[in-house]
């Protein structure tokens, strides 16, 4: 188990330092110069050779490898910076946002998670029958509509029709919910289709055949024998659309006007803020790999096989 | 646990009970929110407030920060800090009468010492050299507590035009910064005092001491909501009462239409920034003839533009500033679209052929670089006069790029046509002119609209040193060295769109892109 541990750690370590180089690379190369932008942001007119004042106070004029070391020494020390847009510190920045971002993600796990159990054990319990063919084409459509879109009719109804919740905010969970839905419906669709055809799977193995001899009701022998068998596949998959939620949380959080990093990414993009990009892009990265040991980790423990396989 | 006819319609009852519920009382905390406070989008969080630092929000800094002068309709000059001024020496003094009983929303007095702080932070320092009154700074003289006079080197072009700007020119209180000298709070002699920011909002409240008039409601706060989208929902929602401005909280002319067809109200001003086309004859040859240029101008339908992409909120503009701003020049009415004499000119200056036309073996094609970040809609009216061009002979190929690409671009002239904003008030005239038509003014920014240094420096130099009322007939000048030469085409004039709910009375659109307006409104209990 150590073992594994420390070769995880180990290919993570390697995986971010080769995804600092893919952020930095990205970023740089480019077209446009970024020093126009902050000259145009603190005058209505530059002044001449402003442009390159900027460049030498901004550090653009250096080379490239110098400014990769500069950036990574300091990333590593937690310092990201300050933003070419708004002359604040980026960690700070980013701690704030990091907090709003979490939440986000960690809500639309949490129901992405309940709504694929109920939809999967609804057609499995009912398989061909109307329940199974209702939570197949409601997966159908969750998976094909655009999170955007989703937002926009989430917003509509609940808003602007009925007045129930806020369209707009971080203001308590009252303000959680439509952000935490909207981005819940594309992983629920794809992950209650995971749950559904690992049931019928499980259902076909031969210590149902047991079960159902020892005579267990199908209720019974869904959560007490079929659960446990899909849950590791349940949770790689759960883990891949967790790491995905992040590049949907680009979209949702400004729809929904949260402070959190999908939105700070999206700002320094539009603005080309180097500093801000290159630490939201090794954010989402470093989560991603995080997410994906993690993933590992609970798959060993829940499935035997992987731990006799290492032990 | 099984699951009978009659749980399940318990359970239906239920949550639709709750739901009920929640709606109700959510309405009524919505209610209870709203009154007495104007609750206004922005785009952004409103960033650092320091006058002289250029990170935040104009609008913003509006609310608590005031000038020397206000900027009023038709560039008007007002009185505001100063109550009185007056300019001697040529344009190389300028004497001014503070207001008194003025005190910052921290208690100081705001005098002759305070303002000479003030201004001593930012006039004559480089970084402030785009403006001429810093750029010419010589010294500055306290009379007494209530006058100061300011002596420059050189006449100063439209300096009561630069003290009403929103930054640097306005006043902080000398015990809002830090031992460093730095700025530490935003506190300024404005209305409003802020009580609390981050980035969700910006929370304000009447400044008790204020010298003029308060607004009748005693809140204000500026929602940070960065998707357009969003924001139109917050307003149909009822949860913010103001949407507009191009710096503040940009509505497109589309959604000013849905807003105004779902019942709202919906505030269009004229506006007094220009959409202009710039012909880079440097890089197309073609447009080196005047006849091609005017071709492509008198080529371009205005009037359609206007009336479908802006839904009617736009003006077809016939010349480089709106009537709206000062010394804008004799006003002649927008080229209207004639297809048959921008082809006899295009035949006249040789070329000839169909459907592209073409000139010892060059086929017409030109370039039309467009950003829709940097100019909003762009693309689209970039579409429409592709398919006008194509109907007089002219190959238009559309190239967009992001808001730094075409910086990059515009500067090294990569572009054959291209899109240009004009500044608006209170910039204009002489900011575009200057910035953006003098080939001996370095803007790196923009990059050049037109320049021609044998024919229009002379004129923008003439224009730029006159003084009183010989100002007026030498822009008219430039003006007319533009029209003559169909050197630029002046597209529309964009409007400023504002929306807002029905519990808010008496909106007026904001004079400038750059103020809050909170002036004249009355809110419903």
């Amino acid at each position: 188990m150590i073992h594994f541990i420390s070769k995880r750690l180990k290919h993570s370590l390697v995986l971010l330092f080769m995804a600092s180089v893919v952020c930095f690379t990205l970023v740089v190369s480019a077209p446009g110069n970024v020093a126009v932008l902050i000259a145009e942001l603190r005058g209505a007119v530059a002044t001449p050779g402003y442009v390159e004042q900027v460049e030498e106070e901004i550090g653009l004029n250096k080379p490239l490898l110098m400014r990769y070391v500069d950036w990574l020494g300091d990333a590593v020390r937690g310092d990201f910076g300050i933003s070419y847009r708004t002359g604040q510190d980026v960690s700070a920045d980013l701690a704030n946002r990091m907090l709003v971002t979490g939440i986000l993600i960690a809500g639309s796990a949490v129901i992405a998670t309940l709504i694929s159990l109920a939809l999967g054990f609804l057609g499995a319990f009912w398989p061909y029958k109307l329940p199974d063919r209702v939570s197949r084409g409601l997966a159908l459509l969750g998976a094909s509509t655009p999170t955007f879109f989703v937002g926009a009719l989430m917003i509509y109804a609940f808003s602007v029709t009925f007045q129930l919740l806020p369209s707009f905010g971080f203001d308590g969970p009252k303000s959680w919910i439509l952000p935490w839905l909207t981005i819940a419906v594309l992983p629920a669709a794809v992950l209650s289709r995971v749950v559904r055809v690992g049931l019928e799977e499980a259902m076909t193995s031969p210590f149902v055949l047991t079960a159902k001899s020892k005579g267990l009701g199908r209720t019974a022998i869904l959560f007490r024998e079929a659960l446990p068998n899909i849950t590791p596949i349940f949770i790689n998959a759960l883990g891949t659309q967790v790491g995905l939620m992040t590049a949907t949380a680009i979209i949702v959080e400004p729809l929904f006007a949260w402070q959190g990093v999908g939105d700070y990414f999206l700002a320094g993009v539009r603005f080309r803020d180097f500093m801000v990009v290159q630490a939201c892009l090794l954010i989402f990265l470093t989560f991603f790999i995080v997410v994906n040991l993690i993933v590992d980790l609970a798959v060993l423990l829940t499935d035997p096989r992987i731990r006799r396989q290492w032990s | 646990m099984s699951v009978n006819r009659r749980t399940f319609l318990q359970g239906a009852a239920g949550a639709i009970g709750l739901a009920v519920a929640q709606g109700a009382l959510s309405k009524i905390v919505y209610a209870q929110g709203a009154a007495g406070t104007l609750r206004v989008a922005i785009a952004k969080p409103a960033g650092n407030l320091d006058p002289q630092s250029h990170y935040a929000i104009w609008a913003i800094q509006d609310l608590m920060f005031e000038p020397l002068v206000k900027y009023g309709k038709g560039g008007q000059i007002e009185p505001c800090l100063a109550t009185d001024w007056k300019i001697e020496d040529g344009g190389k003094t300028l004497h001014l009468t503070l207001r008194q009983g003025v005190t910052f929303q921290d208690g100081t007095k705001f005098d002759a010492a305070s303002c000479k702080w003030n201004l001593e932070r930012w006039m004559g320092l480089d970084q402030f050299s785009w403006m001429n009154c810093s750029k010419h700074f010589q010294s500055l003289e306290v009379i007494d507590d209530h006058n100061i006079t300011l002596h420059f080197k050189e006449p100063v072009l439209a300096l009561m035009q630069e003290l009403s700007y929103t930054r640097p020119t306005r006043f902080l209180s000398p015990k809002s910064v830090g031992a460093d000298g730095k700025f530490k709070d935003p506190v300024g002699t404005g209305p409003w005092r802020q009580i609390s920011a981050d980035d969700t909002q910006s929370v304000f409240e009447h400044h008790e001491g204020y010298w003029g008039q308060l607004p009748s409601y005693e809140r204000l706060e500026a929602k940070v909501i960065p998707d357009a989208r969003s924001r139109v929902a917050a307003l149909r929602a009822g949860e913010i009462d103001l949407i507009g401005g191009f710096w503040i909280a940009p509505l497109t002319p589309e959604e000013g239409k849905q807003l105004e067809g779902a019942g709202f109200n919906v505030v269009v001003d004229p506006g007094n920034v220009t959409l202009v086309m710039a012909f880079n004859p440097d890089r197309a040859e073609a447009l080196r003839d005047a006849q091609v240029r005017k071709a492509i101008s008198i080529g371009i339908d205005r009037a359609a533009i206007s009336k479908v992409l802006y839904h009617g909120y736009a003006k077809p503009a016939g010349n480089m500033f709106s009537g709206a701003l000062p010394y804008a020049g004799t006003q002649y009415d927008a080229p209207v679209r004639d297809t048959a004499a921008a082809s006899a000119l295009l035949e006249k200056a040789g070329w000839t052929g169909s459907p592209i036309r073409s000139k010892d073996g060059k086929p017409l094609t030109l370039e039309l670089v467009v950003s829709p970040d940097a100019v909003p809609g762009s693309r689209v009216i970039a579409e429409v006069i592709q398919s006008e061009m194509k109907e007089i002979g002219i190959d238009l190929v559309i190239r967009s790029v992001d808001h730094a690409s075409k910086h990059t671009d515009m500067l090294e002239q990569k572009y054959d046509l291209g899109f240009f904003l004009t500044y608006g008030a209170p910039y204009d005239p002489f900011g575009s002119i200057v910035a953006l038509c003098l080939s001996t003014f370095k803007n790196d920014v923009e990059g050049k609209l037109v320049t021609d240094p044998v024919n229009l420096d002379p004129l923008i130099n003439a224009a730029t040193a006159a003084s009183g009322d010989q100002i007026q007939p030498t822009i008219q000048k430039v003006y007319d060295w533009l029209r003559d030469n169909d050197a630029i085409a002046p597209l529309v004039y964009v409007p400023s769109i504002w929306a807002h709910s029905k519990r808010l009375h008496g909106f007026t659109s904001p004079i400038t892109e750059y103020d809050m307006p909170y002036d004249n409104i009355l809110l419903d209990e």
